[in-house]
């Protein structure tokens, strides 16, 4: 009876292991997959960003821009019609800025916690083997 | 009995164990045999991961408020898989409805695979438009499949399985022509080949193309691990101003077109910061449709005259001979000369323009009549020795290291050279036996437009990488005449412009500026009845803002610069003033006292 019931209980404890271990490679698979339909859509989206930058661009090019104001009434104005005033603190139209200019501190960086990053493996011998991690 | 029967089993046991064991043997034999070995690594390749190599989004090209002149664009390459594919009949019959491909020639290319490859590419840079049309047949063709009716009666299905829809980025260049002269451009039809030819593609092909990366990426979900992102190749922003370029270019196209000419080009320059805010040049190139250089540009036609051809300017030159004159302190505006009409240097006689005699003039004359007599014996006071140093100082005969691949240079005889002679000094003065890039003469003048200081002329203003824009800021090249020099001779053009009633002058806006009119020299010497057209000028004169280059080269309805150039001029001013927001000079003065900048 005792040698039956330790039988089972070994047999429940592998079957526990065994769905555990069943359970977290699902999820692992699962996220996987998730990342790789991620992936594909960062790329996508950085496709359709340019695509339509460059869309953008081609319906307002000079030639376009032209064309619709033509169609519009409007017409260039000669150098002698402009009314020139001052207005104060309007520095003038500015070239472009795109981007921020570089910085001693740079873009601050997402903060991920490392238990987000970190295997259970590297969780489990935190510390104890920094050698090997060096 | 019960012996016999156990010994019969140890027999059976062993046996079995033997079995056992030499299977275990045998699978171990295998898996750590050469074959089994590359059998393991190359079902691992095939089946686990693929080796990708990720090219990076090419930076984009911006004018100096931010308009794209040069992008990239979603586009398709439809290939065939071979191992997949059903019907190549299909393949070939619908790609030629929706694509206009070869019906034989797709055939061909879907049926079998070429060189053992498992996949063929058809077509590339296919639109995202005619992959919708191609999705929907295959959308259609699915539909027919599942359709259990029309298998029972024993339909074929036609199938477009097997073909391969892959997107990729390609360039793109939303202006078409616009600036192609100075952006160049990318052949992106071949994504990992791909080469950039001429202007700003060219020579910041390393900063726009990045660093490419070669990635795993897993089939196994378990494998799968993140892809970092491939930071796109840096984007530029120009110097040009994309109005004032388009309208340079409208200007200069109806000006070869209206005289007859060969070509023409047309420079503007930010003469305090040696920024191009255009450099419009003909012909010019959709951009888009790389593959028609040489029907655009035929018999070895520079892609971008103002730095990749060289030619003898002629009188505008003479602003230099006088530059160097007024800061050797050999004359001032007001010194006399009794103009004879020809003068004698190294053994050969040196005559006027229209070879005629212009009698007492002075500086400002001898410049407001372009007399060649003059500024020979200018020159000659000058000296060679000192004429030659101020060549140098103003870069004249050196590259000047645009930014702009393809600047060519021809060099500057001087004295003690074996193919100088005296008379190169006269011929010199006035802009004959000397010859330099449009680039070359507008970054020497635009000394005199600012006072003396010569800046290194350049297209870049910025480059945005890893998220940030670094500015460039303009390059003193040198001062080869100092600022009250530049301002005296401002002041000759000016007033020999204003004399002269040039049809160059725009009402309410003092300019100065200098016509030249150069013979052609051919194998013969100077035959031919041809010439190259130029002008010079700048303004506002007491604030230079724009510098003005324009070279007509070989105009047929007249020979003589003030008479094809000077109005050219006048245009290009009257739309720049306009473009760059500069007041007519008494509003301007007013404006300053009100406390306007």
């Amino acid at each position: 009876m005792q040698r039956s019931g330790l039988f089972l209980l070994c047999l429940v404890g592998v079957a526990l292991v065994a769905g555990l271990y069943l359970s977290i490679t699902a999820q692992a698979v699962a996220a996987g997959v998730q990342v790789q339909a991620l992936e594909a859509q960062r790329e996508q989206t950085q496709r359709n960003i340019a695509n339509v930058q460059s869309q953008l661009a081609f319906l307002t090019s000079a030639t376009e821009m032209e064309k619709r104001a033509q169609e519009m009434g409007f017409r260039p104005y000669s150098a002698e019609e402009p009314l020139y005033l001052v207005i104060p603190e309007y520095p003038g139209r500015q070239t472009a800025i795109l981007a921020p200019p570089p910085s001693a501190r740079g873009i601050p960086q997402p903060l991920i916690l490392p238990s987000y990053t970190q295997s259970l493996w590297e969780w489990l011998f935190q510390g104890i083997l920094p050698a090997q991690e060096d | 009995m019960k012996t016999q029967l156990f010994s019969r089993f140890n027999l059976i046991g062993y046996s079995l164990t033997l079995i056992g064991v030499l299977i275990v043997i045998q699978i171990a034999r295998i898996q750590t045999s050469q074959s089994g070995l590359t059998l393991k690594e190359t079902s691992h390749r095939i089946y686990e991961y693929n080796k990708e190599t990720i090219y990076p989004e090419r930076g984009h090209i911006y004018d100096r408020y931010g308009n794209l002149l040069a992008g990239n664009k979603e586009v398709y390459e439809i290939g065939v898989n071979h191992d997949t594919v059903r019907s190549p009949e299909t393949i070939a019959r619908d790609l030629n409805a929706i694509l206009g491909l070869d019906y034989a020639e797709t055939l061909a290319r879907a049926s079998t695979s070429q060189e053992a490859r498992l996949y063929t590419p058809l077509a590339r840079g296919v639109s995202a438009q005619k992959v919708d049309e191609v999705q929907a047949k295959m959308k259609e063709y699915a539909d027919l499949a599942s359709d259990g009716k029309r298998s029972r009666q024993g339909m074929a299905t036609p199938s477009l399985r097997g073909l391969e829809l892959r997107p990729q980025l390609q360039r793109s260049y939303p202006e078409k022509t616009l600036a192609s002269n100075v952006l160049g451009f990318y052949t992106f039809f071949d994504q990992k080949k791909g080469l950039a030819y001429f202007g700003v593609e060219e020579q910041y092909n390393d900063l726009l193309s990045g660093r490419p990366m070669e990635i795993m990426r897993y089939y196994d979900p378990n494998m799968v691990s993140e892809i970092p992102p491939v930071p796109p190749g840096a984007s530029l922003i120009l110097t040009i101003d994309r109005s004032i370029q388009a309208e340079m270019e409208r200007i200069v196209d109806k000006a070869v077109s209206d005289h007859n000419a060969a070509s023409g080009t047309i420079i503007i320059l930010d003469p305090k910061t040696g920024e191009v805010l255009a450099m419009a040049t003909t012909p010019r190139l959709d951009l888009n449709e790389y593959w028609k250089l040489k029907e655009v540009f035929p018999d070895n036609t520079p892609f971008n005259r103002a730095v990749g051809e060289t030619y003898e300017p002629g009188s505008v030159f003479k602003v230099i001979t006088m530059a160097a004159a007024l800061d050797t302190e050999t004359v001032t505006p007001k010194t006399p000369f009794l103009d004879t009409g020809v003068i004698h240097i190294g053994g050969y006689n040196i005559y006027n323009w229209d070879r005629n005699a212009w009698g007492p003039q002075d500086m400002i004359g001898c410049m407001q009549h372009s007399l060649n007599v003059c500024l020979a014996w200018v020159a000659k006071e000058v000296g060679a020795a000192d004429f030659y140093r101020y060549l140098d100082n103003f870069g004249i005969g050196k590259r000047t290291h645009i930014d702009l691949a393809g600047e060519v240079n021809f060099p500057l005889s001087v004295p003690g050279d074996r193919d100088w002679y005296e008379v190169n000094l006269a011929t010199n003065s006035y802009g004959q036996g000397v010859a330099m890039t449009p680039i070359q003469f507008a970054m020497a003048v635009s000394a005199l437009a600012n006072d003396g200081k010569m800046m290194a002329p350049h297209v870049l203003k910025a480059v945005i990488e890893n998220g940030h824009q670094r500015s460039f800021k303009p390059t003193l090249v040198g001062t080869p005449v100092s600022a009250k020099t530049a301002r005296t001779l401002t002041e000759m053009l000016a007033v020999s412009l204003e004399q002269e009633a040039s049809t160059a002058l725009v009402p309410g806006y003092r300019v100065a500026g200098k016509t030249g009119t150069a013979e052609i020299p051919g194998p013969q010497g100077y035959t031919s009845s041809l010439t190259n057209a130029s002008f010079v000028g700048w303004g506002p004169s007491d604030d230079p803002q724009f510098l003005i280059y324009i070279w007509i080269e070989k105009p047929t309805s007249s020979p003589w610069s003030s008479v094809v150039v000077a109005p050219i001029f006048n245009e290009v001013v009257s739309k720049l003033v306009v473009l760059m927001n500069i007041p007519p000079d008494e509003v301007r003065h007013y404006l300053y006292q009100q406390g306007g900048n």
